[in-house]
């Protein structure tokens, strides 16, 4: 190692001064990080813990009593958000560091446990009737609330989904792909108006400088929202004429995505605005060729996806090399 | 040898390194970009999320090239032969030389891609030839072949998705050797496995570091994890009992030397962690935490000392307070050990994974109690999260 930087030192690569700090530093022992490990069984910990804890009041629901189960969850919600009360540090519009590393759970925690609260006072008690908005509204407002007010990250992804929770649809990707019926318009039309209310919560938090390293999460769920009902709409009134509506949304939608990206410099979103245009651009290819039942189309729609496949590449490859110049 | 320049590769070690030199404010901006600019790296290598899409597209392309074969080749019978698969192996390949050697690609996406395809088509080819029918498979050649065509790869591309492959592959031919040519070598294969994950393990701990193979210090670094997998997995009771029953077609027969293979199936993982801790080395400590969980895993699948909720109950709380003691403990760092996070930035950090898995994993939570009156949404929610995080 230190041959290295004796070698460079020769090269008058490294200036006397930085070979001495090097040296410095060489001869302490380097520091053994258990840091990932100790947060993992953390995390663990508190997953099967408050899963245990469930099972076992589940189990004994009968002994023990709904009243003085709700108490408990209640006690742990009120104490863990004393806890955070008393210890946080002033609320800045900027990012706000945790003041110690266990803050973050035991905010966490809090939250869980609220949430809970309201799902079991609503179950057992139906202390909002049938009155489901409400059940979950207070849930999420009170999750934002927190989100904004501690700094957490986590929990504004809660309320995120809380948010989907409310207007009757799930938010977050795995379940996105997995349980959604896009075959009805209701849902279609929600998802849509989610993504637009996420976005500009995006677009908000950058232009009031409020908060700004929340603007990731709200883009990241508005974009994949977006994006996926745009094309869901598309699908579904894929034989009339209002099909090419949709598809103009998604074209503006990627045109105002792909400027901020830009702006903002994130390859991440400047990627899904690519895969996802394409995917629009491939069902319109797809279905010019297929419109007459030639077997000769085939072969030109595969030589079309070959061609614009190592055309996106090129693409890709350019805009990183731009992105990295730049 | 490996097919990317080897200069360049020294040169963005080198970087990496002085990188590194730099964010602890060791060096100065300028003396590294003289050093960038001495030390050139020629390589085409984007950021990951390019790298995933890159990947993606590369995927496409390749799948409709086949595509386009296949459609040309659709009248003359080419699908029944194994030859067709090595075909397309043998184009994504030269497509992976020229995408490295031409284009210098790496880690880019394309070529981790193409090398992949590569991978699977050689693979299918293989399995083809050897695979006569459902029933009487040869599957020693099988997976000496898998090994040796994983390997080849490993060593001309250096990739740890393939030198993993290379190793399970080396593992199941050895398992499949002796179990099938040694007579009674049931009873003695656990044996085997074991003497054969600690000699990998020992040498390719011994070997990664060392100048020579020094380009290959990602894969032997996943060699020796799998090493340590294998050589706990060589002797769990469950495993055992299991592979024991498939091979003589027992049911629920009991293990030869059980007391030995149970002290193996508990004792091993807190081995594990003790060296990882003594000898301050994350791959032993971590996989020794990992392994902890197989351990009560195992354990549970036999004996039921403790209904399920206790139990969970019980040690969620001695988790809890195993982490709390460490992080009081090592407020100050004591004996060489810090609680303190690693300097180095994580390049996932910008996706801000952990917000993500919190909401994937709580974000179902709430909408229980809304919508179905059968279970209440306290005693469900963390359970499919805990198994995921295992």
């Amino acid at each position: 190692m230190s041959e290295l930087y004796d070698t460079l030192h020769a090269g008058g690569l490294i200036s006397d001064e930085s070979l001495e700090k090097i040296r410095q530093r060489e001869v302490k022992p380097p520091l053994f990080h258990i840091h990932w490990e100790v947060k993992t069984i953390l995390y663990v910990g508190i997953l099967l813990l408050t899963t245990g804890l469930g099972l076992l009041i589940y189990e004994n629901i009968d002994t023990i009593g709904h009243q003085f189960v709700l108490m408990l969850i209640a006690a742990i919600c009120i104490g863990c958000f004393v806890y955070c009360f008393r210890l946080k540090l002033p609320f800045s519009t900027g990012k706000v560091n945790s003041p110690n590393v266990g803050f973050d759970y035991i905010l966490l925690l809090a939250c869980i446990s609220f949430v809970i609260f309201v799902g079991y006072l609503q179950f057992e008690y139906k202390a909002f009737g049938t009155n489901y908005g409400l059940a979950t509204l207070i849930p999420m407002l009170v999750l934002f609330f927190v989100a904004y007010y501690f700094d957490h990250l986590g929990i504004l992804n809660m309320a995120i989904a809380n948010l989907a929770i409310w207007m009757g649809v799930s938010v977050t990707p795995k379940q996105l792909l997995l349980n959604s019926d896009f075959d009805s318009e209701t849902i279609i039309y929600t998802y849509l108006v989610l993504g637009i209310i996420l976005i500009s919560g995006a677009y908000a938090t950058q232009h009031f400088n409020f908060k700004k390293h929340f603007k990731f999460s709200y883009q990241h769920y508005g974009v994949h929202v977006a994006f996926i009902s745009l094309l869901a709409g598309y699908f579904h009134y894929y034989n009339s004429a209002i099909a090419m509506l949709w598809m103009l949304g998604i074209a503006a939608l990627a045109f105002l995505i792909y400027r901020d990206a830009e702006k903002q410099r994130s390859f991440y979103f400047i990627l899904l605005v690519i895969l996802y245009s394409y995917v629009a651009l491939c069902s319109l290819v797809v279905r010019l060729f297929t419109l007459d039942g030639n077997e000769g189309m085939i072969a030109l729609l595969f030589l079309y996806f070959i061609a614009s496949a190592i055309g996106l590449i090129f693409l890709l490859i350019n805009l990183n090399k731009k992105f990295k110049t730049a | 040898m490996i097919a990317y320049n080897k200069t360049w590769l020294a040169n963005l070690r080198l970087q990496d390194t002085l990188e590194k030199d730099l964010s602890a404010g060791c060096i100065t901006k300028d003396e590294f970009a003289a050093i960038k600019e001495k030390y050139p790296v020629g390589f085409f290598t984007p950021s990951l999320f390019a790298r995933v899409g890159l990947f993606i597209l590369t995927c496409i392309v390749m799948f409709f090239i086949f595509g386009m074969i296949g459609l040309m080749g659709s009248s003359s019978q080419i699908f029944d032969s194994p030859l067709f698969p090595f075909f397309l192996g043998l184009i994504s390949y030269a497509g992976l030389e020229v995408m490295v050697n031409v284009n210098h690609h790496y880690r880019s996406g394309v070529d981790d891609a193409l090398l992949f395809i590569s991978c699977c088509c050689f693979f299918a080819a293989v399995a083809m030839m050897f695979v006569v029918n459902n029933t009487n498979s040869n599957t020693i050649g099988l997976s000496a072949a898998f090994f040796l065509i994983s390997l080849f790869l490993t060593i001309r591309c250096s990739d740890v998705l393939i030198g993993t492959v290379s190793c399970l592959c080396f593992f199941a031919w050895i398992f499949f050797s002796w179990t099938k040519i040694i007579p009674s070598g049931t009873a003695t294969v656990p044996f085997i496995m074991m003497a054969v994950s600690a000699g990998g393990y020992w040498l390719s701990r011994r070997y990664h570091n060392k100048p020579a193979l020094i380009n290959y210090q990602n894969c032997l670094i996943i060699s020796q994890i799998i090493c340590l997998l294998t050589l706990y997995a060589a002797g769990n009771y469950y495993i055992i009992q299991t592979l024991g029953d498939e091979l003589n077609g027992t049911s629920g027969k009991a293990v030869p030397f059980g007391a030995i293979f149970w002290v193996w199936t508990i004792l091993l993982p807190f081995a594990y962690i003790f060296f990882g801790l003594k000898k301050k080395e994350a791959i032993l400590l971590r996989t020794g935490l990992l392994l902890v969980a197989a351990a009560v895993a195992t354990f549970r699948n036999y004996y039921h000392i403790l209904p399920t909720d206790v139990a969970l109950s019980i040690v969620g709380a001695l988790l809890l307070g195993i982490a709390w003691g460490v992080m009081k403990y090592l407020k100050t760092p004591k004996h060489g050990f810090t609680y303190a996070e690693p300097d180095e930035a994580n390049a996932l950090d910008h996706l801000k994974v952990e917000s993500l898995i919190i909401a994937e994993t709580f974000s179902r939570a709430p909408a229980a109690p809304a919508n179905d009156g059968v279970k209440f949404g306290g005693g469900d929610f963390g359970g499919g999260g805990s198994s995921e995080s295992f």
